[in-house]
């Protein structure tokens, strides 16, 4: 390598040593900025605190905002990180030394590489190196003073500052309130309150803080803790007739109690201070349990086989334990003998389970039950609740009977039939369809087969027929012995439906009485029986040629003999009534606005419907008129109202609660106060009107 | 025609339309006695196929037997439902497996359109006196009488937010169906919903 060419790369090398140096100030300014923008972000929304304080969703935001503009800085200068490259650098110190007249710049272009040994000797003799060094150093210092002294400010201001604020913007956290430096001539101990509500660790549920509640709601047996600024005046608090100091250190007062069992007020007071803060107890729901099998009583009818047993349980802060219990009763009379137990015993330990469920086979043979004996189910769930607990929750009682021997007639230990003329049809339809396909099946088979087929439906054709003429004779009040027989007796083979019927009459020995209803010459029995009786002619004839080997000559009469049945069950249903005389109704009678015959009583105007709502609305108003004048009385004022509509107007309630905090608060509250009015007012129905729909 | 209020029962062909016949007096004295509508004295009985149905906003139908409409009456009855008429039609057997019931159903969704459950919510339920829980039940249902089931919602075709068809199962004809004199000797006066059903359709 020649030495012009080596002199040239080391003039370019220390420029290129001088552009890394610009680079490394300029990225240096550019992070030192962002850090400025990020403390003095932080160092301000505290100094703003201190004076006004700010909500906690605005703290929250601080730390974060001051990260995201300290990013989008870093963003926007992006381009500081790129490397500078030699030319620039070079231009840049020829613009810093006017002495150079433009020699470094070219010295380090590759056009001119190793061609003007002049330049490097040029640049050598003006001391580059000093030079460059002078200025770097002057630049460097230049661009990093500014955020520098930045940052030290907001840092200073800082550590002026309240440790409180700092800490309430640094780190905000739900009841911070009190960390805030208020000035000693404004500090009531009862202005600001943060309340903690720890409940009981059965329940599984996160501590809450809540700053300058109305009211404290919260789980029974839940640890509540109420802290305050200490001011001049120690802070006692009444609750139930019982005085209690509160205890003060680190500048704040603190009072700890466990939520009681029934709503109460805690009275706060401080000297001439005073407060009152409502206690809503929530109280821990029983477990819900709901029986799922067996799905209801029954009656078994031998003692022996098992039950299967399932529930379902739900709780509101989790399950404990469950289990099937069952209740024995034997005996009758004035002696009886019980035995119980539990099965299906579950426990459900571990993770806080809202919901499970519960299984289980209950032997019957290992109960030993005789018949009469009564066998009475449950499920039972437990709750964690160790406080007031646990609570016991029981699902509806099962009771499974063993039956008698002498009850085995009832309908509620054997199923009904279906009604007679039912199951006829369905027999009549099912003898017709076999019919209908013997017939199809004539060419196929051999005679002597088809006739033996044709003569088994004939059987069972007859053998229908006689049923008919049992019901025939049932409802004619006649019992016992082969009525279908007797009615064919006595029937004497008719052959058609007027003979039948006419043969009925006679039969019945009721031929002189009197129509009902239906032709002047037909007796109620026959009316009634029509149907039946038709339908056992048509069966007659078709039976007649069912025997003969002729199926298909006895379709028609299968048909008739269905059609006749199917009107006899609709013949079931009787309407009877007799003809209603119009009814005028006498509007003027009914609104009485007729003439008044008797002694005109004093009439008074009705009562409210509600008196206490009345009373109530009245209360109310003078609390408005109170908040002008003093609004703690007010607020205190509508905390009691609050308690008092809390059971019976839960809506009505959170008005309230939402009127006193902005009495409390101070300001508008007119949009507050509105809602709680109307709130207690009770909803106003609204009616469009009659319209005259048929107006002439 | 008259600006009086006129209970209206509708006879169609098929059935036994006036198997109620005590409910139109019974309902007009209700109105009567809880409203300050002007009301007609009586009722009347008017054929579905006539053109009279139009001077009627409410009309009454009930009955234990099929019902099978005409040409005519369907095309009536879709008329007086578009025309912003109501239609109040109560299963006399209470019984969803009974006739009046799959036939009457069956009327309605070819002349008006499908019925579907009414939310208990409805307007129809506040339009005068309040029923948190829905329909009333009715004692045939109490007593386990027709499908042995207390029905917890009526039925009905909307026409927009509108009732154009109301459909009971809970056979309120029986229910109502007892001279309006006798009502003295009721604790609890069981026709307060048939007022609703009244004002219902005339504010509607």
């Amino acid at each position: 390598m020649s030495a012009p060419m080596t002199a040239r790369l080391d003039i370019q090398a220390r420029v290129q040593q001088a552009a890394e140096s610009l680079r490394v100030a300029r990225v240096s300014r550019l992070l030192l900025s962002a850090l400025a923008c990020f403390v003095s972000v932080w160092a301000a929304a505290t100094a703003l605190d201190t004076f006004v304080e700010l909500s906690a969703a605005v703290r929250q935001c601080v730390l974060p905002g001051a990260a995201v503009a300290a990013s989008l800085m870093l963003w926007v200068g992006r381009a500081q990180f790129h490397a500078v490259t030699v030319e620039r650098a070079a231009l840049w110190i020829e613009e810093r030394t006017p002495s150079l007249r433009y020699a470094l710049v070219t010295a380090v272009d590759p056009r001119y590489a190793g061609r003007v040994p002049e330049l490097d000797a040029h640049v050598n003799t003006h001391r580059y190196d000093d030079a460059v060094r002078s200025v770097l150093r002057g630049v460097l210092w230049g661009v990093v003073r500014r955020p520098v002294f930045v940052i030290c400010g907001a840092v200073v201001a800082l550590l002026l500052l309240p440790r409180g604020s700092v800490a309430r913007v640094a780190r905000p956290s739900p009841g911070d309130t009190l960390r805030r430096e208020v000035p000693a001539v404004s500090r009531d101990p009862l202005a600001t309150l943060v309340v903690v509500v720890e409940p009981p660790a059965y329940a599984g549920m996160p501590r809450t803080t809540s700053e300058d509640p109305s009211s404290v709601r919260a789980l029974v047996g839940s640890r509540v803790t109420i802290r305050g600024r200490r001011g001049s005046d120690a802070v006692y608090a009444t609750f139930d007739t019982t005085r209690v100091a509160a205890q003060d250190g680190d500048g704040r007062w603190q009072l700890t109690m466990t939520m009681p069992g029934a709503s109460s007020v805690l009275t706060l007071a401080a000297g001439a201070h005073r407060r009152l803060l409502s206690l809503e107890p929530v109280a821990d729901s029983a477990p819900v349990v709901v029986l799922i099998a067996p799905a209801r009583d029954s009656i078994l009818r031998r003692p022996n086989g098992s039950l299967v047993l399932n529930a379902e349980l739900s709780d509101d802060h989790g399950l404990a334990s469950g289990a099937f219990e069952y209740i024995v009763s034997s005996g009758s009379g004035e002696s009886f003998t019980f035995k119980s137990g539990t099965v299906g015993a579950t426990e459900f330990p571990g993770e806080r389970k809202g919901h499970g469920t519960l299984s289980a086979r209950l032997s019957i043979d290992a109960l030993e039950m005789r018949p009469g004996d009564l066998v009475h189910v449950r499920a039972v769930a437990r709750d964690r609740n160790s406080v007031s607990g646990p609570t016991l929750g029981v699902s509806e009682t099962r009771t499974i009977r063993i039956a008698r021997a002498d009850e085995y007639d009832s309908v509620a230990v054997d199923a009904a039939p279906p009604p007679e003329p039912e199951k006829n049809a369905l027999s009549q339809r099912m003898l017709l369809l076999m019919s209908q396909a013997l017939d199809k099946k004539r060419r196929a088979l051999a005679k002597g087969a088809f006739v033996a087929e044709s003569r088994a439906i004939a059987l069972d054709q007859t053998r229908l027929r006689k049923r008919v003429g049992e019901i025939v004779f049932q409802r004619l009040g006649e019992s016992g012995g082969e009525e279908g027989d007797a009615l064919d007796r006595r029937l004497d083979r008719p052959t058609n439906p007027d003979s039948v019927l006419a043969a009925a009459d006679r039969a019945t020995g009721a031929n002189s009485g009197t129509a009902l209803e239906g032709n002047a010459d037909e007796t109620p029995v026959v009316a009634v029986n029509r149907p039946l009786l038709e339908a056992y002619n048509f069966m007659w004839s078709a039976s007649t040629e069912l025997e003969l080997g002729e199926p298909g000559r006895a379709i028609p009469w299968m048909q008739k003999a269905l059609d006749r049945l199917q009107a006899a069950r609709s013949a079931e249903r009787i309407y009877l009534r007799g003809k209603v005389r119009a009814v005028i109704v006498d509007i003027a009678k009914v609104r009485l606005s007729g003439k008044d015959k008797g002694i005109a009583s004093v009439r008074a105007s009705r009562p409210a419907a509600d008196p206490g709502r009345a009373l109530r609305l009245t209360r109310f108003d003078a609390m408005v008129e109170l908040a002008a004048r003093l609004p703690s009385a007010a607020a205190d004022s509508l905390v009691l109202l609050r308690l008092e509509v809390l059971a019976p107007d839960r809506d009505a309630a959170q008005k309230l609660e939402a009127a006193a905090a902005a009495v409390r608060r101070g300001g508008d509250v007119t949009a507050a106060f509105v809602a709680a009015r109307r709130a207690l007012a009770g909803d106003v129905e609204r009616h469009a009107g009659i319209s005259l729909w048929g107006a002439p | 025609m008259s600006a009086d209020f006129t209970f209206c029962t509708v006879q169609y062909d098929s059935g036994d339309w006036d198997s109620a016949p005590l409910v139109p007096a019974n309902l007009i004295d209700s109105v009567a006695r809880y409203t300050s509508i002007r009301v007609a004295p009586t009722g009347v009985s008017v054929p579905l196929g006539s053109r009279d149905i139009f001077r009627y906003p409410l009309a009454y139908l009930t009955g234990h037997l099929p019902v099978r409409f005409t040409d005519l009456e369907r095309r009536t009855l879709r008329e007086y439902c578009d025309r912003g008429g109501l239609l109040f039609v109560d299963d006399h057997n209470h019984d969803v497996d009974g006739v009046f019931h799959k036939t009457c159903t069956d009327e309605i969704a070819r002349a008006v359109g499908p019925m579907k459950e009414l939310s208990n919510a409805h307007p129809l339920f506040n339009s005068f006196f309040t029923f948190e829980d829905g329909p009333p039940a009715t004692s045939h249902e109490l007593n386990g009488w027709g499908d042995n089931l207390i029905h917890k919602h009526l039925q009905a075709v909307l026409h927009g937010d509108r009732i154009a068809v109301l459909y009971s199962n809970k056979d309120y004809s029986s229910e109502w169906g007892y001279h309006p004199d006798n009502k003295r000797f009721m604790s609890v006066d069981n026709t307060k919903f048939g007022v609703n059903v009244v004002v219902y359709a005339l504010t509607r």
